[in-house]
């Protein structure tokens, strides 16, 4: 028989390990993100409308609002760059391997901690403004439907799905890593973005939902690149794959029955 | 009732019965509408459709009525290529297929025990077209003849189809392992292991040689528009009538490398073996007449259980691989320890070095791929080493061409390792890669496709070249340079690109 040769690698616990340590953070360290602050003092929703936009800043410094960020993108988004890393790796000298893989995570989370910026911004911006923080769920929720099934959803999955040729020799290989780690993080980015808005705008339901939204991409991303359309995407290849898994131990889809053509 | 698949050659005519009767299945089948499952095109539309291509090439009018969109989903567009999927897909495809012939040929008075003949083009004097499908006439010279096909150009593009022998190997039967990976190293006799894959990335051993190559060789392109021959693109591969003799040909090469000495057997995995259906993807389903084949790939194993064999599954003369190999450097192994050393499997790949990216087009593309000097040693270490018998299993080499991206998937050329500048190639056998052929190409470099615009990856084994330049000491250098050499010359209109030309050690 043949077994092929692909074993659990040692840089896949690092990263699962990365991952976990950051939603423990996120789930012992008290506050996530700092816009539930904003909304705080007492009850959901009721909060300090009359606010001043300075006092939003007091309570969502800059400092504080990008560690969370950067805690809820180790926990959210490392799992999702599995298959570039692997493709990086695999293109490298093994010599090369680590650095070139710290190059290409340094280009992506760069990207999604701007991006990171300009949404919670966006979020503390628009609470102050008009602070309703039910209406702005119920908007960014439409946002993301409305996202989650237009062409231009798709035409930035299908990015996130390629795997580019990459220099091999100094410094031109930094160079590929780091700009390979840009374009996927812009592309994951523009996958993402309306689902993360939705996520910072759920008020205290902020840590159930980052893991709801997680599982959800990470389903997505199951989904090979595909044309662009209008259609609803994610989730039912997962879908399918349970359901296969359970007709298997039910009995109902035998593999291995006699066939006849 | 077991059906035997016999070598068109040997059938004892051009138009002997089973031709014969091929042939009038295949207009049967011609005759009925594409919303018809068992119609030609609709299995030609199972392995790839491609509307505006078949609209160019006269196989899709306005007038056509389409199937409804849940049997379009359920049925077209499923070959698996770039897929350890590849071997068991078309397996069953080739059943169905032949079980849809065998009721029209049955409806027509003919044998119930008609099979579909293959095409091996590797024996002597067997590698031109079967005559047959060659004349626009039946034998009676009535000039309807459904075998002939106007879009079959041939390796010159003149319509002279045959398969040039220096163009195409049979050296993926010494690959002992069924699956590859795509790290750089091998991709393995029946490919890589992917999902439900309609078009993959990087293509099995089998797949990259014979399948693709010949695709490539007898479709060719039309000379005048520049369109393919339906052989040349997988969208269109599957309306030549030659199609299914030549994928019979590659089921038949399954079957011998399972009966080869170094040979380790199908995959085990419960992906391969439950298909991807067992792992949310799309079934394996072939429409049959009067109801539908739903398979696996555990059920395409064994040919008894499937009702057929082949008249010859003889593996070719010569050593195996390794024992060959392990010759060369004047070391007698016994053949329990290289069998021990294969089914151990090998190791991950590891880059020794590549080039920057490439353009093709012309006559000939040239490229230096510098080598990493620590990765280089670690190789010629393994060398050295395998003239002890100390290791009987000294490193494989292998040259990948990454991302190669391009319009026209009747591309072929010739890949040379270190042939002297001023030399021509074609003088130096000794120091060929291999060959290779864009087969799929074109939907590989569409951005919004399932390959997402990445192209293909074609991984050529170069053991045997890298072995004499080592004995030759002529591996010291810190760089291949590597030329590419095309059958016919590439239009800039193709916009054939690679990615970079890498090299990949890998310890067995």
């Amino acid at each position: 028989m043949t077994q092929g040769r692909r074993g659990l690698d040692g840089w896949l616990v690092v990263l699962a390990t990365a991952s976990l340590l950051a939603w423990s953070a996120l789930a012992f360290g008290g506050s996530i993100l700092m816009l539930p602050a904003l909304c705080s003092a007492n009850a959901w929703p009721v909060m300090p409308l009359s606010a001043s936009f300075d006092s939003a800043l007091v309570f969502n410094a800059p400092a504080r609002l990008a560690w969370g960020w950067a805690l809820m993108l180790a926990a959210m988004m490392l799992p999702l760059v599995v298959a570039p890393l692997r493709h990086v790796r695999e293109r490298s000298f093994a010599r090369r391997r680590t650095r070139a893989m710290l190059l290409f995570v340094l280009g992506y989370l760069a990207v999604w901690m701007a991006a990171g910026m300009v949404l919670q911004v966006a979020a503390v911006v628009a609470l102050w403004t008009v602070p309703l923080p039910l209406t702005w769920f119920a908007v960014a929720l439409a946002v993301a439907m409305l996202w989650q099934v237009s062409p231009a959803k798709q035409w930035c999955l299908n990015r996130c799905h390629r795997k580019p040729a990459l220099a091999a020799f100094e410094p031109a290989a930094d160079h590929d890593a780091f700009r390979f780690g840009l374009a996927n993080g812009a592309a994951c980015a523009g996958a993402c973005w309306a689902l993360m808005l939705l996520m910072l705008l759920a008020g205290k339901g902020q840590f159930p939902a980052m893991i709801a939204i997680m599982l959800f991409l990470l389903a997505e991303r199951l989904e090979g690149p595909a044309p662009l359309a209008w259609q609803w995407r994610g989730g039912a290849k997962a879908i399918r794959l349970v359901a296969a898994r359970l007709r298997i131990r039910t009995g109902s889809l035998n593999p291995m029955a006699e066939v006849s053509p | 009732m077991v059906k035997t698949r016999k070598n068109v050659w040997e059938l004892g005519g051009d138009w002997a019965d089973p031709i014969l009767w091929y042939a009038r299945g295949v207009k049967a089948m011609q005759s009925r509408p594409l919303s018809d499952p068992t119609a030609w095109r609709f299995y030609g539309a199972i392995h790839g459709i491609d509307r505006r291509l078949w609209t160019q090439l006269g196989f899709l009018s306005s007038g056509n009525q389409l199937p409804p969109n849940d049997t379009i989903k359920t049925y077209w567009q499923q070959c698996q290529h770039g897929s350890w999927y590849f071997l068991p897909w078309h397996r069953g495809y080739v059943l169905a297929f032949e079980a849809v012939v065998r009721d029209a040929v049955v409806k027509l008075g003919g044998p119930a025990d008609w099979a579909i003949p293959y095409w091996n083009y590797f024996k002597p004097n067997q590698n031109q077209l079967p005559p047959a499908f060659a004349s626009p006439d039946w034998p009676d010279g009535q000039g309807d003849n459904p075998l002939f096909v106007a879009q079959r150009f041939g390796p010159n593009n003149d319509g002279n189809v045959f398969v040039p022998m220096d163009q195409v190997d049979q050296n993926a039967l010494g690959d002992s392992q069924f699956i590859g990976a795509s790290d750089g190293g091998s991709p393995g006799f029946g490919g890589v292991n992917t999902g439900f894959r309609h078009g993959g990335n990087v293509h099995g051993g089998v797949e990259t040689q014979p399948h693709d190559m010949v695709h490539g060789l007898v479709g060719g392109g039309d000379p005048n528009t520049g369109l393919p021959g339906l052989m040349s693109d997988p969208d269109t591969a599957g309306l030549d009538p030659i199609f299914w003799l030549h994928h019979a040909n590659i089921d038949r090469l399954w079957e011998v490398w399972n009966e080869m000495p170094g040979s380790t057997g199908d995959p085990e995995q419960p992906n391969w073996v439950k298909g991807p259906a067992s792992i949310g993807q799309r079934a394996f389903i072939l429409p049959m007449p009067g109801r539908n084949f739903t398979y696996t790939p555990g059920q395409m194993q064994n040919l008894s259980t499937l009702g057929y064999n082949y008249d010859d599954v003889s593996p070719p003369s010569g050593l195996p691989q390794m024992v060959a190999r392990l010759q060369r450097f004047g070391v007698s192994v016994a053949d329990s320890v290289t069998r021990s050393a294969a089914m151990a499997g090998p190791k991950s790949a590891e880059l020794m070095g590549a080039s920057g990216s490439l353009r093709v087009s012309g006559t000939e593309a040239r490229a230096s791929v510098p080598l990493d000097a620590a990765v280089q040693f670690s190789v010629t270490r393994s060398l050295r080493s395998a003239a002890t018998a100390a290791n009987p299993a000294p490193d494989r080499v292998f040259l990948n061409l990454e991302n190669v991206r391009g319009l026209n998937d009747a591309t072929a050329f010739s890949v040379y390792i270190n042939v002297p500048d001023g030399d021509d190639p074609a003088k130096h056998p000794e120091l060929k890669a291999g060959n290779i052929a864009l087969f799929g190409v074109r939907k590989a470099t569409e951005a919004d496709a399932q390959h997402a615009g990445d192209g293909l990856t074609f991984v050529l084994e170069i053991t045997d070249v890298i072995d004499k330049l080592h004995l030759d000491g002529a591996l010291n250098a810190n760089q291949l340079h590597v030329r590419l050499v095309p059958r016919l010359p590439v239009p800039d209109a193709a916009q054939i690109s690679i990615g970079r030309i890498s090299v990949y050690r890998q310890s067995p």
